[in-house]
């Protein structure tokens, strides 16, 4: 382990991992407060069609990517402005419709599409641009998190109260489905679409059954990521096995872990 | 419920009057409110009263913006008529909207309460009120900071009525509250009413029995439409 810190690959593959992990343990704790685990995946899965369709229109495909996972967020959040339209209903219809258009999509593409890459990605493989590029979004995306905190966590947990007192509930609901859509598209080269899904869901499903109170569940969602994170990797090098995969079976470990350890403070 | 009572700050209030006028409301293809129109004024009691499914939370969720009318205004005014922004309302819910799973204390939802705008501001200067509103509310300090998971429905129905008591709003609008509170904690409530009406605030209560806050200074029957009640 020692020598492969010496690595610049793995010296990028940590930073990588770690500026991810604080990404999306920030998020993961809005995901798991407004029950959004599958509204959050079913983003993340969005941005897998507008990868495609990027590829077959020869644009870059990151910005297909946002596309589509900006687009699903926000006609999920639309749609469940109609008390006909559950918000998982909404995310169920269009997450696999933009995933099939991403599958018409490579169908038509001449060139081959590395779609093992796409869903698990490969951390190993982060270059300086990707974490440049990864350390300039997570600082935005960050920076607004903390700019809405206040009224992101109040309609998280009391939304009559939220609106009651001026507060946009809607557009706070927009704004995080969007934050996730953006995450998705900063982390997917880096980590892969199931890896970016898991990490929005994992970290704060490992916090919550061990503490009451938001402070430490924020902290501890950005904590069981960089374990996630750091730990997968180790995991990965020592045993050889791809990363992505690595990630996230650690991660399932630690929420285990995690529901023991509830059940020992009970 | 054996907390002191707890000196009441006494901002005067700008909003002397809340004017609804020819309010409708409709869902769902069928009419719930038709042409209501009353006062509502600073320094009373009002009782809104009637039936089941007349309309009485629907007028308050109006009035708190949660609800927006097919029709009619609401209008927050001065003593010389002139109409103000919608003011901060103080609102204990019929039923409990806070879930016994929302990762707060009562102290982490009253600060937020006070101020849920956006941008980097410390938290803790808000303590001072909000530990203030939790002791009126009749609960004991050493739950201030427990999550609310860890309270007892009573106690989590003390929390929201410090919330609705937090920062001094000119306006308390109190939906059923005999419903959720216990026989103490009625009595507490009563205390408080008397307290926010002497310091000119307006108290509202949406009640099947006017005399449950001590009585009311104004009735509103609301069933469909409003009417007034004369007060004995």
């Amino acid at each position: 382990m020692i020598d492969f810190l010496a690595y610049p690959f793995f010296q990028r593959a940590l930073l990588a991992g770690l500026l991810t992990a604080v990404l999306c343990g920030s998020l993961s704790f809005f995901v798991l407060l407004r029950r959004l685990a599958f509204v959050g995946s079913g983003v993340a899965h969005a941005a897998f069609g507008g990868v495609a369709i990027a590829a077959l229109l020869g644009v870059p495909t990151p910005l297909g990517g946002a596309a589509a996972a900006l687009a699903v967020a926000w006609a999920t959040s639309r749609s469940s402005g109609d008390s006909s339209v559950s918000e998982d209903t909404a995310v169920g219809v269009f997450t696999v419709a933009a995933m099939a258009l991403g599958v018409v999509a490579i169908g038509f593409l001449k060139s081959n599409v590395d779609l093992f890459g796409l869903m698990f990605g490969n951390i190993l493989t982060a270059s300086a641009a990707d974490l440049w590029f990864l350390a300039g979004a997570t600082g935005a995306i960050l920076l607004l998190l903390a700019w809405y905190f206040r009224p992101l966590l109040l309609s998280s947990i009391d939304d009559e109260g939220a609106e009651a007192n001026g507060v946009n509930v809607r557009g706070m609901r927009l704004l995080v489905l969007s934050l996730v859509g953006m995450a998705v598209v900063v982390a997917l080269k880096v980590v892969g679409i199931l890896l970016v899904s898991a990490l929005l869901v994992l970290p704060g499903a490992i916090a919550r059954p061990l503490t009451d109170r938001w402070p430490g569940f924020l902290a501890g969602s950005i904590g069981a990521a960089v374990l996630m994170l750091l730990g997968g990797l180790v995991f990965s090098v020592s045993v050889d096995i791809a990363p992505g995969a690595a990630i996230i079976l650690v991660g399932t470990l630690l929420f285990l872990v995690s529901l023991a350890l509830r059940r020992f403070r009970r | 419920m054996t907390a002191e009572p707890v000196p009441v700050a006494a901002p005067a209030p700008q909003v002397t009057t809340v004017a609804f006028r020819d309010i409708v409301v409709a869902r769902d293809g069928r009419w719930i409110l038709c042409d209501a129109s009353f006062d509502i004024r600073a320094g009373e009691r009002t009782a809104l009263v009637g039936p089941n499914g007349g309309g009485k939370t629907t007028l308050v969720r109006v009035m708190l913006g949660l609800l927006r009318p097919v029709k009619g205004t609401v209008t927050f005014l001065d003593a010389a008529g002139t109409p103000l922004p919608k003011p901060r309302i103080g609102y204990l819910s019929q039923r409990s909207t806070l879930s016994p799973d929302a990762p707060v204390s009562g102290m982490d939802l009253i600060r937020l309460e006070l101020d849920p705008r956006p941008g980097l501001r410390p938290a803790k200067r808000l303590d001072g009120e909000a530990r203030a509103a939790l002791s009126r509310a009749g609960l004991s300090p050493e739950l201030f900071e427990r999550p609310v998971g860890q309270l007892s429905g009573g106690q989590r129905q003390r929390v929201l009525l410090a919330r609705a008591l937090a920062g001094s709003p000119p306006i308390l609008v109190l939906d059923e509250p005999d419903t959720a509170l216990d026989a103490e904690g009625m009595k507490t409530l009563r205390r408080i009413v008397a307290e926010e009406v002497n310091h000119g605030r307006a108290v509202v209560y949406v009640t099947h029995d006017s005399d449950s806050m001590g009585g009311a200074d104004a009735i509103w029957r609301v069933d469909g439409t409003v009417r007034a009640v004369p007060v004995s």
